[in-house]
This record gives C-alpha cells, structure tokens and sequence, in this order.
C-alpha cells in the first residue's frame, strides 16, 4: 500500500523537477525541416489560390450564419512494428484471437514492460515529420482506469512530457472544395498503448475480449484546435495518413482501426474569443465520414445556438451513424475524467542522443508538403500536385519516370488517366503492376518522336501494365510501328477511296463530315498505324482533288 | 490502488508553478502547495500540510467496497501514509540534480522489434476467470469506456 502511495506521490516531484530541465535540452527544430516549411509558405500567398480561399470562406460564413466551428483532433495511429510495445509478442491484424499474448501484455504480477525500440524510432520520425519539437528526455505514466479490454488496470502512455511538441502540418485543400493552402498546429505526439478489442453482441448477455491488440504501440497525435469545417477536418487526417504512410511508421488504415481520429467540435459567434461548448465525435471509418460528420455536428449545434437552446450542448461523447447521417449522444461527461496519471515505475526514462535525432532526420524521406511543392514547381496544376503526392508509390513512380527523361506534365497525364483508371479497375497499387517507369518513359519517348501514335500508345500501355516487357517488345513484336512514309499512307487512302464511291460522292457534294469516315476506314486498314497527321493531309488533298 | 492519493492531494497543481532554476537559487523542488511561494525554509514544510486523504474517494477509485466503519478504521492507516511525504519534503535537496524518475538507468534499455512468441498461452488462457474459445468473457459492455 505504502509503496503505491509513494508512487503516486512521485508525479508532482518529477513534474516540478523536470520541467526546468527539459525546457533547455528540447531541440531546436532541425534547419532541413525549417526550410521546407518556409518554401512552402513562401509559395503559397498566390494570388488566384487566395481568392478561391476566401471565396470559400465567405460562402462557409454565409451558411453558418454567423457562427464560427472550432474543431481539434486527436488522432491513434498504431505502428507497424513487428512486435508490441512493451513486450515480445508479434502481432498481425486478424489473427486467431486471444493468440499473440503473453503475460507482460496480460498484465500479470511481476511482469515488466520493456520499451521497443523501434518504437521510440517512429515517434521520433513523426516528431520531425510534424515540424515538432523533440523531447531529449521523456518518461512513461500509468493512465489509470477500469474497463474489460484493459487488462493491467492502467494503460502505459506519456502524460506531462510527451516524446514531441509544438509542430505544424502544412496541406492543400482539394481544388474540387475550393482549394486553398492551411497550416494546422499540432499540440503534441507522444507514446502508448493500445487497448485489447471488445465484442458487443446484441444476443449475448455477455462481452467478449480478445486481447491481442492489448499492448500494440499508438501514437497520439493532438492537434491545436485550428480547424473550422469539416473538409479542414478530414483532409488534416489525410495528411496524416499520408505522413504515416510516407515516413512507413504504420500502414495508416482507417478500416482496420490503425488511423483513429476523435474529433472535438464546438461552435462559438464569431468574433467571441472564449470556445462554445465542446462535443466529442467517434465512430468514422473514413475521411468524407469526418467531414460530414462534422459539417452535421456544426449545423445541429448552431441551430440550438439560433433557437436559443445553446445549452441543450452539452460536453459530450457523440457517435456518427453513417446509415442516418447524423450523430447521436453515446454518453454524457460526468465531470473531468480523473485517470490519477503517475509516472510508470517500471519503465526508465527515454533518453535520446542529439547524435541519434540527426541519425533519423537525415533518413526522412521527402514528405507530402515539400513534394507538393516541388510539383507545383514543375508547372503540374494543383489537381495534378495533390493526386500525385496523394500516394507516396504514385509519386515514387512519377519521379522515377522523370529519372528516365519524361516530361513531368506527359507523364502526370498518363498515370493520372490510363493508369488510374487501370488501377481502379484492377484495385492494384502502382507497384503491383508489371509497367515500370523505365518503360513508360520509353512510352512517352516513342510517340513524341513519331514511332507509334498516341492511339497505339495506350494500346501498349495496356500490354505492359498487365503482362510487362518492354515498349520495342511490344512494338516489334505486334508490328505496330506507325506508318509515316506518305506514299504507303497514300495508297491505302486510294484504295478507301476506291471503295466507296458513294461516300466520295456524297462528300463532293457538301457533305464534308464524311472525311472523318475516310480517315476512319485508312486508319483501320493500317491496324491503327498511319500516322493520323499525314493521313488527314493526304486525305484532304485527294478527296479535294478535282 | 492508493495511488489514487496523489489526487486527493492538490499537487498536481505544481506543475504549472514552474520557474528558472537558477544555478545559485536554493531550490526546494519537493513542497507543499500551500507554502508555495518563494524559497521556504525547510521547517515550513513539515508534515501536516498536506491534505488528508478522502478514504471513500480512494475507495470508489480503486473499486473497493469500504463500510463506513473500515473506511475510518483506515483513514488514520494512510494518512501516518501521507505525513511520511510531509516529512520528505523537509529533506535539503540544494545540491541534488533534478531527475525524471528514480533509478534512471544508464544506457540502453530498449529492446530490438525481434518477435518471440510466449509458448505457454494455455497457462493464461487457464488463468483467465471466464473463458468463452477464443475469447475473454467479460460482463455485458456497451458503449461505455
């Protein structure tokens, strides 16, 4: 008894020792990051972007009717280690349950947690992806509470110092919802644990618990409450998403839990300084679920501000109905949660190295923003930016067939158009094709320099995308080679002509849309091969010829 | 489950009281809250200034039952429990280095992400009060956290 006393008592100390300390080893963010942010607001104040924005905001306001939505985020990502937080037990999405544990993750008396390091890693990676300041020294606390799926009575987490602090995410918003660029603080990313999983049957006089998950590493994200509408909301979470799934840490999948966001709203006249009321929203599985989740949520709350019921809004956990698209109250707060945070006795510090930071930075891959950017440069349209920074393999792609000589905006074109819609159609990811950069840049290359046209070009597409090799393969092999010599183009269009004398007639009689048909009928007895330019040319020559 | 007296006693609120440490400043890190303005001499801070603990709060925290009679058999029992820190907080901690936890090791004491799966899993599925295969059988739960 004594002894849990004494740790409890333990909190305050540490956090009044601590602080001082830490305040002067935080880092200052590392110069590589900085100057991406700054390139990246150095681009933005453009000024057709900024009219759009402020179009949208105006038309946002008017709907609003004068009240202004405050929304915050906090997001779980859980990571792709190979094994949990604390303990050695593997864990993989669906397996058998109640199978990958052990009694660490169970909680049993005298087992000791010990800190993974890779997790340690992806906080560190993520810190600096969010332009965070890191923590040199952090600690762990026990968050205490009583509940089936957590098997220790408390869950490991970091409470007053977490690992990272005080960042930024830039993005842009879809151009289809008005784009715009914004910058949405974040608060802080620390580490913990997860929970195990509960079943909830309706039949059942029971619940079920499947412990699996207990112990899996999270990373919190805590946003600064910046953002104002829903579309703001959901596309900070796809930025997130696309940050994770960038920097490797977690696969970022909403549907399988491991991307969580529980976003607060409150709504609040604009012009008043102090936050309205905040209500909480779970229970959406994707990002255009958040948004309309919270679209829903503001115009419930700002009709009971309008109808003078305001304080019908209560603090409060609500859950989105996706069937009825709305939100319903899951449970009222009764008062401040006291989770009685002490620091875990168990687990030493987390001391990092500023040897170890630099380590890491130096191994970050280019992220979203700063490839935004670098495309925006290119001349690609904003359209074009966001699709291909959306998927960090899209873009690997993209900027691997620019290794190779394409131009950015030709090959843009191609992976937007002919193979997204592949992709979509297969449900493939660009890597799981057989077409490799190399050989679309060969595509790209082919049809500028006349060898086949664009037609026969996506027909090859076609043809390495599913089956691969190589675009002088293909062409060789299925003879495609285009048909520029004028003479051989000009004895096949003597020959359609020849044939159908009627059509001749008719054109030589006004009806000159029949020239389309002509050319129809030479481009098909060249199996798609004439050369479309010379082809017309001729063409028109001799249907004109009198 | 005491360790819910940590909040039954305002200290939590110590946190925000933070000020530069200067090297030469004596700094009394461990002090009651009521005392806490400047630099206090250590008699000040004696036992007694700290809150009692609230027994039947403790209690529902830690979900124990306590009868009103064995919560005041207890309080006495805990609150001695308290006092001990009243008096650690006289203790003269001008020349100690702050530290996050105690016992802070040296080194690494991180583990490599290698999986090792535990083979004795029926020991702990036979642990388990209420087993359902696969699963945990818990009391009903519903949107409840």
């Amino acid at each position: 008894m004594a002894l849990t006393l004494l740790r409890g008592m333990r909190t305050p100390i540490s956090f009044r020792s601590n602080s001082g300390l830490l305040f002067t080893v935080l880092r200052p963010r590392l110069s590589r990051f900085t100057t991406r942010a700054e390139s990246a607001q150095a681009t933005e104040p453009k000024a057709a972007p900024k009219s759009i924005q402020l179009a949208t905001k105006e038309a946002a306001e008017q709907k609003t009717q004068g009240f202004e939505a405050v929304i915050g985020i906090e997001t779980h990502v859980q990571l792709s280690t190979v094994t949990k937080a604390f303990c050695s037990c593997p864990y993989n999405y669906g397996s058998q349950p109640n199978s990958t544990i052990c009694p660490t993750c169970m909680g049993h008396p005298g087992a000791l947690p010990v800190l993974n390091e890779k997790v340690v890693e992806c906080a560190v990676k993520l810190g600096l992806a969010l332009n965070c300041e890191i923590s040199m020294i952090s600690k762990f606390d026990r968050k205490q509470y009583f509940y089936p799926d957590l098997p220790k009575g408390y869950q490991i987490s970091q409470f007053d110092i977490p690992i990272a602090k005080k960042g930024y995410v830039n993005l842009d918003l879809p151009v289809e919802f008005g784009g715009g660029h914004r910058k949405f603080g974040i608060t802080r990313v620390h580490m913990e644990e997860d929970a195990g999983k509960l079943l909830h049957s309706e039949s059942r006089s029971y619940s079920q618990v499947d412990l699996n998950r207990a112990g899996v590493p999270l990373l919190e994200i805590v946003s600064e409450p910046d953002m104002r509408t829903g579309i703001e909301a959901a596309e900070y979470g796809a930025e997130l998403q696309r940050i994770v799934r960038y920097l490797g840490v977690s696969n970022g999948n909403m549907q399988e839990g491991s991307l969580r966001c529980d976003v607060n709203v409150s709504v609040r006249p604009v012009g008043q300084s102090e936050f309205g009321t905040k209500v909480e929203i779970k229970n959406m599985n994707s990002f255009s679920e958040i948004n309309r989740a919270i679209d829903y949520e503001i115009s419930r709350q700002i009709m009971l501000h309008k109808e003078g019921q305001a304080d019908q809004i209560v603090q409060e956990t609500r859950l989105w109905d996706e069937s009825s698209q709305k939100t319903f109250t899951m449970r009222k707060k009764e008062g401040l949660a006291d989770y009685r945070y002490f620091p875990e006795p168990d687990l030493p510090e987390v001391v990092l190295s500023t040897d170890y930071i630099d380590e890491i930075s130096k191994s970050m891959p280019e992220l979203p923003e700063a490839k935004r950017r670098r495309y925006e440069n290119m001349g690609l349209s904003m359209q074009d930016v966001l699709f291909l920074a959306n998927d960090d393999n899209v873009a690997h792609f993209f900027d691997s067939t620019l290794e190779h000589g394409a131009d950015a905006k030709l090959a843009c074109n191609w992976i937007m158009g002919d193979i997204a819609a592949y992709l979509k159609n297969e449900k493939l990811s660009i890597n799981e094709t057989k077409l490799t950069p190399l050989e679309l840049s060969e595509l790209i290359e082919s049809i500028k320099n006349g060898t086949i046209s664009g037609k026969i070009g996506k027909e090859i597409l076609v043809e390495l995308i599913a089956k691969g090799g190589t675009v002088k393969g293909v062409i060789e092999e299925k003879d495609l080679v285009q048909i520029a010599d004028p003479a051989a183009i000009e004895a096949m269009v003597d020959k359609v002509i020849a044939d159908n004398p009627k059509q001749l007639e008719q054109y030589r009689a006004g009806k000159t849309k029949l020239q389309g048909f002509f050319a129809g009928q030479v481009m098909k007895a060249s199996k798609g091969k004439a050369n479309p330019v010379l082809l017309n040319k001729i063409l028109g020559e001799k249907l004109n010829a009198n | 489950m005491l360790s819910a007296a940590a909040s039954t006693i305002p200290m939590l609120r110590l946190a925000t009281q933070l000020r530069p440490r200067l090297p030469s400043a004596r700094y009394h890190w461990l002090r009651p809250l009521s005392s806490a303005t400047h630099v206090t001499p250590p008699a000040a801070a004696g036992a007694g200034s700290l809150e009692p603990p609230d027994l039947p709060r403790l209690a529902k925290a830690a979900r124990i039952s306590l009868s009103p009679q064995e919560a005041e058999e207890f309080e006495p029992k805990i609150r001695q429990v308290v006092d001990w820190f009243g008096q650690l907080q006289a203790v003269d901690l001008e020349s100690i280095e702050p530290s996050l936890r105690a016992g802070t090791a040296a080194g690494s004491s991180l583990r490599e992400d290698k999986p090792e799966t535990f083979v004795n899993t029926d020991a702990i599925v036979e642990a388990i009060p209420s087993y359902d295969d696969p699963y945990i059988k818990v009391p009903r739960v519903l949107n409840k956290e």
